[in-house]
């Protein structure tokens, strides 16, 4: 008998002692040495599986596109200040804003040494069409014509203002020689699969642990990268893992501000702040008596204390939003919309006015025609609810605050099986998150959407993009709660050069993560930030250089800036 | 004859269990491309309109009448093909061997060490019962038995790995290690193991432990336990011999019923020690309703059970050969 269970045991733990040799052998191999010796400089962050790093294969989430972004570069790019020339040096386009001209950067080569021609710009948009990439589908595009290798004209169905936000800064370019013959690009793998033009290469990717390893890609155009290898892995807790050092960066948001303040001063540490281009809102049903109601609605806005929400739920993670819903730090977003400041005296008289009054005496207003006003409040998150919850109950509005999951909430919204709702979204740097409603209809509204988006003068279409705020924030179709803050904290010793893209990483991406970080920029000895490199600073860079922190080439850089 | 009704058996429930794995899925609210319109996270969200839906839902089949799905399904299971993950967009049968290993690592290690501690510790209390040594036991396991596993997963971390700096605080590997010798590599892969495995041992040896010094003091006063010690057998030969295999058949039933929670159950483990696994794999895949991957890891866990089961049923015969002659 006991043989059995002796022998079971011996099996399963043979068993699982085989699994892990057959994993240590699978990994063991080539390399004898371990790799983060020979002074090779690794930046680690932490970061779960996002897919592989194709246009095509990652996940459809903004740290899948970054990681993507390493490899695959756009015509457009941004940095800190806005858009910036990438793969293409230059652009124009025709007044109807239907045709567009870009004129490529010379001399770049893909990853294997093929050279990049304005023939693979073409193939990409050509391919894209067949091949819907994860983000972008170009069915705007009628045709691309290559006029010669460095010059190449898209044409578009309509014309379309907004191409270089919406459309080249986000879409990777993809080498011809290596994607014609790919009919699934979905299930496309491998080397030649992640053949780019970008700063840095896929070297290592294991989605079970979430880990990615980039090397730098030797052949850039913009030079190489100033770290060898860049690594993305799972983490048990980012905090954690970044006091003992086994990452060097990572990225806390909204109330995860108490993890970030342990940082605060701790001198090996740095922090910068970034907006998260996020919002969280007060969904009301405008097809259902009484929050159709634009008084009643306006009423429950007064009712709701943000600025309290603010600091008790979001322990002062977030800012209180605009109720325009653009993001404050967008380009688009309306100064001097009305805040509904807390006032439940107003919300209070407004309730009495529109003849809500608790006749019953039981806490609770009731309808003109009886019975109480009682509202179930569906929400995918607990504690704003519950406070908003506490709050109505004030002026006598009673809610059941009824918490599930996002999968079980967006039907809901969807179908209007609602009165109010609390969900949340994030891109509110772009005028195209002011489509996203449910229950709405507004026909002016629509309107100016649809003139905002044909519009080519941008102070004209800036305008329009206001008065969709203005209507917004005076309708109340949905009350803004906060926008939440980010934080990128960083071992500096290991990379400094973390920032926040204005608008975000292409798409609106609000992660610091730019590729421009791995790239020498001669203009960031610019210390005091005026747009001119003085005397002292190129002394640090010359200092940089003596101490081997950067090259001949890269000091050079900056002392040209200098008689510039 | 008995057999063939026993093999019927299997495959009647392998059959009506896959059908589950099938259905299920599908009725649950939402679908697999809920999750790229944007869900709540730090993201943009998509527009996803009909005509980009209808190419999705063409491009993974699942415009066809659900029949014929169903079909399809059960064609590409009989070659040995487990379909296209959804979200995760590689083969399912990929996926699941990557996490796989690291759970049968795992949850093996942790079961073959409970198991066996758990007997031996139930078998040492039951046998002096109310003892200083069966008191201390009783009272030290279920204490420490009753923390929840991620409570002790953290502690674990902090202590160990924080303070005491001595084992890996996350991962089930050293990243970005390239070792000479597979000995390297798999000291570094036991290494990692050790803090999740402790866990799952202390979290899951209560149970065995509580069954086994139960069922012991059951057998215990039996009647052939005194006709044993009347014949002047050697105490340690009765407890072997006489006690012992009579006391082990509800902990084989226990350990059979739950095979399949430790593939899938020890997601709480997987979370504190961000260590791959099934677990995770599992949890993913109901939020994003990727109906290709949760068909694939239903189908895993429903074997590994039915799997179990099966040697259940082989050493109970040994165990108790009664049960043959039923």
């Amino acid at each position: 008998m006991n043989k059995i269970i002796a022998m079971l045991s011996i099996a399963i733990l043979l068993c699982s002692a085989f699994s892990g040799m057959a994993i240590a052998k699978e990994d063991s191999g080539m390399a004898d040495v371990t790799a983060a010796s020979a002074g090779e400089k690794v930046v680690k962050i932490s970061g779960d599986d996002w897919g592989y790093s194709t246009p095509f294969a990652h996940y459809p989430r903004g740290p899948g596109y970054i990681r993507m972004s390493f490899i695959f570069d756009t015509l457009t790019w941004k940095d800190k200040n806005g858009v910036i020339p990438w793969l293409a040096d230059s652009w124009s386009s025709s007044y109807d804003a239907k045709t567009w001209t870009f004129y490529l950067h010379r001399g770049v080569k893909w990853s294997d040494g093929e050279p990049f021609t304005a023939d693979d710009v073409k193939f990409t948009f050509d391919y894209t069409k067949e091949h819907p990439q994860k983000w972008y589908k170009a069915k705007e595009i009628d045709h691309v014509a290559v006029l010669d290798p460095y010059t190449v004209e898209i044409h578009l169905k309509e014309s379309r203002p907004t191409f270089i936000e919406d459309v080249t800064g986000s879409v990777p370019i993809i080498p011809e020689h290596i994607w014609a013959d790919i009919t699934d690009p979905n299930k496309f793998r491998g080397d030649e699969a992640v053949t780019g033009t970008g700063p840095l290469k896929l070297v290592e990717y294991v989605p079970e642990q979430g880990y990615y390893e980039y090397g730098a890609n030797t052949k850039c155009f913009k030079g190489k990268s100033l770290i060898d290898r860049f690594i993305s892995m799972e983490v048990s807790d980012d905090a954690l893992a970044l006091e003992t050092g086994d990452i060097d960066a990572t990225s806390f948001w909204g109330k995860e501000i108490v993890a970030k303040e342990e940082f605060e001063n701790n001198p090996n540490f740095e922090i910068i702040t970034g907006p998260s281009f996020w919002v969280r809102k007060l969904y009301f049903n405008c097809e259902k008596y009484p929050t159709n109601n634009k008084t009643f609605r306006h009423a429950l806005a007064y009712g709701i204390d943000r600025k309290k929400l603010v600091e008790q739920v979001m322990l002062g993670g977030a800012r209180v939003a605009n109720t325009g819903i653009i993001h404050p730090d967008s380009p688009w977003y309306k100064h001097g919309l009305p805040g509904y400041k807390y006032n439940t005296t107003k919300a209070n008289e407004i309730l009495d006015s529109l003849g809500f009054i608790d006749t019953d005496d039981n806490e609770v207003r009731n309808y003109p025609g009886g019975g109480d006003i009682e509202f179930t409040l569906f929400t995918n998150t607990k504690d704003e609810a519950n406070f908003i919850h506490d709050n109505l109950e004030v002026i006598g509005i009673k809610t059941e605050v009824k918490v599930m999951s996002w999968k079980e909430l967006d039907p809901i919204l969807k179908n209007g099986e609602f009165y109010i709702a609390i969900s949340g979204h994030g891109g509110i740097v772009q005028p195209r998150t002011l489509y996203t409603f449910y229950s709405y209809q507004n026909d002016e509204y629509d309107e100016i959407y649809k003139k905002q988006l044909r519009t080519m003068d941008e102070d004209v279409r800036k305008e329009l993009v206001g008065e969709l705020q203005t209507i917004i924030a005076d309708d109340l179709p949905v009350y803004t709660l906060y926008h939440p803050l980010m934080w990128a904290v960083y071992n500096p010793d290991k990379l400094d050069t973390w920032f926040y893209t204005k608008g975000g990483v292409a798409v609106g991406i609000p992660i610091a993560q730019n590729k421009l970080i791995f790239l020498f920029d001669a203009w960031r000895y610019d210390a005091d930030e005026d747009g001119i490199i003085d005397k002292s600073e190129v002394i640090d860079a010359i200092q940089d250089y003596f101490d081997g922190r950067i090259t001949k080439g890269q000091a050079i850089e900056v002392v040209k800036l200098y008689f510039l | 004859m008995h057999q063939i009704t026993k093999i019927a058996g299997y495959v009647a429930i392998i059959l009506v269990v896959l059908s589950f794995n099938f259905f299920l899925p599908r009725v649950m609210p939402g679908d697999p491309f809920s999750f790229l319109t944007g869900d709540p996270s730090m993201d943009m969200p998509i527009v996803l309109d009909e005509e980009m839906r209808a190419e999705l839902l063409a491009y993974y089949g699942l415009d066809k009448p659900l029949l014929q799905q169903f079909s399809d399904y059960m064609l590409n299971l009989l070659h040995g093909n487990l379909g296209w993950s959804i979200y995760f967009n590689a083969p399912v049968s990929n996926i699941l061997i990557g996490r796989l290993k690291w759970t049968l690592l795992l949850v093996g290690t942790a079961t073959a060490i409970y198991m066996v501690l758990g007997i031996v510790l139930g078998t040492i209390s039951a046998w002096k019962r109310g003892g200083k040594r069966d008191v201390g036991l009783l009272t030290f396991i279920l204490s420490i038995s009753s923390l929840p596993s991620f409570f002790l997963g953290m502690l674990f971390i902090i202590l160990f790995g924080i303070k005491l700096e001595l084992f890996p605080i996350f991962g089930a590997q050293t990243p970005f290690m390239r070792y000479s010798t597979p000995f390297g590599a798999t000291a570094d892969i036991f290494r990692h193991l050790l803090l999740p495995a402790a866990t799952l041992v202390i979290a899951h040896i209560g149970g065995v432990y509580l069954l086994m010094r139960n069922s012991m003091l059951n057998v215990v006063g039996e009647d052939y336990i005194l006709t044993a010690r009347a014949k002047g057998l050697a105490e340690w030969y009765i407890l072997r011999k006489h006690a012992m295999k009579n006391a082990l058949l509800p902990i084989t039933t226990m350990i059979a019923l739950r095979v399949g929670f430790m593939i899938s159950g020890t997601i709480f483990v997987e979370t504190v020690f961000a260590y791959p696994g099934v677990g995770i794999l599992l949890y993913d895949a109901v939020t994003y309703r990727d109906y290709p991957l949760l068909q694939g890891a239903f189908l895993i866990i429903t074997l590994a059970i039915i799997a179990a089961n099966f040697v259940a049923d082989i050493i109970y015969v040994r165990l108790d050969p009664r049960v043959k002659h039923e």
